[in-house]
């Protein structure tokens, strides 16, 4: 169907201004469908400013990066915006990381699930190593050049670098400590042993990061680590016992480490002399 | 219906390949009416922009999904108009007052000759809350459900005021 009908400039400027009555409006807003010059005369007799102010609208909208489902969790729960970005930009709070800790502590729970006596108590002994070493490693990774795609961001952010370390290392220490303690929940035979990892995983963590005031992160998470195997290995080799290292001696020393790492991290700044290596 | 949109649909297929440029002039040519049309069935101003902007971010996101059913400013007006209904069923119902009451209309065709017709002067019997639920169902498209949050009214209200504003209209134009 063909229109040659258009309405008058005067009949569109009411309509703008809401004073058309209703039945001719109706008529109007049909016809505005389908007719580019009504449409033009409405344009021209709406006020700019309203337009453009929404334009602005909708392009702020439009350049708002997406937040993730987790990142909305964290603003919900009164955390401040930019903290809440810094976290997620973390490599070891993404998905695929957290994901990857929960299937190699699946893998061990299932180990131990399906073996007996001796390889029972072997299983047990790898799965409280790794638990261990889960949050070390996702220290390692929280930081660096080449591994933290806001490096370059927050190395020139007003925001003191040990702040961001220790924020972020809480968060990491945070999440891997729940996915383990959930593991350690299916571990067969449950006892105080499932609970064993957890002082040594604090404290190697908070080795790591005191470490990391003389030393690169990754440096220091892999001194940290093999320092631990070594020794849970050593101390099972020398005791016969393959728990040795999370039995109370081994729990004693772990709250050792955690205070002198503590004190390091307390004097970080005359430590290192100003140079905090990240 | 004539196709007069030749031009919108290139804007689109561009919109839907990230083009800033023809979302603007996209904009720039519907958002006008869309505002006056939405105005007419909101009395908070400042929550009508708020849905014309919402229009266009979903325009943006959303310029992949046409379909090319149905013209482009049509597509427009559904967003625009459901945009508005969540954002109702969201707060409380704006409170309208009698003049701002919603309007009547039937088909486009029928509507382009309305100022003539027997239609006019019938529609123009019906009381202020049967057009309002007459223009919501029939002109707007709105499912029942839609209509009732739009004019803030239960959903059994609407059905049976759009039954007597059927009955009315027939008796008028008898």
């Amino acid at each position: 169907m063909t229109t040659t009908w258009h309405a008058d400039p005067i009949a569109l400027a009411a309509y703008v201004e809401g004073s058309l009555d209703d039945v001719r409006a109706s008529s109007l807003e049909a016809h505005l469908l389908t007719c580019d010059r009504c449409r033009d005369g409405v344009a021209t007799s709406t006020p700019a400013d309203a337009i453009d102010r929404m334009w602005g609208g909708v392009v702020d909208t439009i350049d708002t990066p997406h937040r993730s489902a987790v990142e909305r969790l964290l603003l919900a729960l009164r955390v401040p915006e930019h903290l809440a970005r810094l976290l997620m930009a973390t490599p070891s709070l993404r998905l695929s990381w957290l994901v990857a800790e929960a299937l190699a502590l699946g893998f061990a729970v299932i180990a131990a699930n399906g073996t007996s006596g001796q390889d029972e108590e072997l299983v047990l002994f790898l799965f409280l190593v790794v638990a261990a070493l889960l949050p070390v490693a996702g220290v390692a990774v929280a930081f660096g050049p080449g591994i933290d795609p806001t490096y370059e961001v927050a190395a020139a952010a007003p925001m003191p670098a040990d702040r961001l370390l220790l924020i972020r290392a809480a968060a990491v220490l945070a999440s891997s400590v729940s996915i383990t303690a959930l593991a350690a929940l299916a571990l067969p035979d449950l006892d105080a042993i499932a609970a064993a990892w957890l002082l040594p995983a604090l404290g190697l963590t908070a080795a790591t990061l005191a470490l990391g005031t003389w030393v690169r992160p990754l440096v220091a998470a892999a001194s940290v680590a093999l320092t631990w195997v070594l020794f849970a290995a050593a101390a099972a080799v020398s005791t016969q016992d393959r728990l040795a290292a999370f039995r109370p001696a081994g729990q004693v020393a772990c709250l050792a480490v955690i205070a002198a790492s503590a004190a390091v991290l307390a004097h970080r700044h005359t430590l290192s002399e100003g140079r905090i290596v990240r | 219906m004539t196709v007069r949109a030749d031009g919108d649909d290139a804007l689109l297929l561009a919109v839907a390949q990230g083009d800033r440029q023809a979302l603007e002039a996209l904009y720039r040519r519907h958002a006008p009416w869309l505002l006056a049309r939405l105005r007419r069935r909101c009395a908070d101003p400042g929550l009508v922009e708020e849905v014309v902007q919402d229009t266009f971010v979903a325009v943006w996101q959303g310029a992949g999904r046409y379909r090319g059913t149905g013209d482009v400013p049509a597509w427009i007006w559904g967003i625009g108009i459901r945009r508005l209904i969540d954002r109702l069923r969201k707060t409380s119902p704006v409170p309208r007052s009698a003049d701002d009451a919603l309007v009547v209309s039937a088909e486009d065709e029928v509507l382009l000759g309305v100022e003539h017709g027997d239609l006019g002067a019938a529609l123009g019997h019906l009381s202020p809350e049967l057009r309002a639920v007459v223009q919501a169902t029939v002109l707007d498209g709105l499912t029942t459900r839609e209509a009732a949050t739009l004019l803030g009214i239960p959903q059994g209200t609407v059905k049976t005021r759009a039954a007597r504003a059927r009955r009315e209209l027939r008796e008028v134009l008898a």
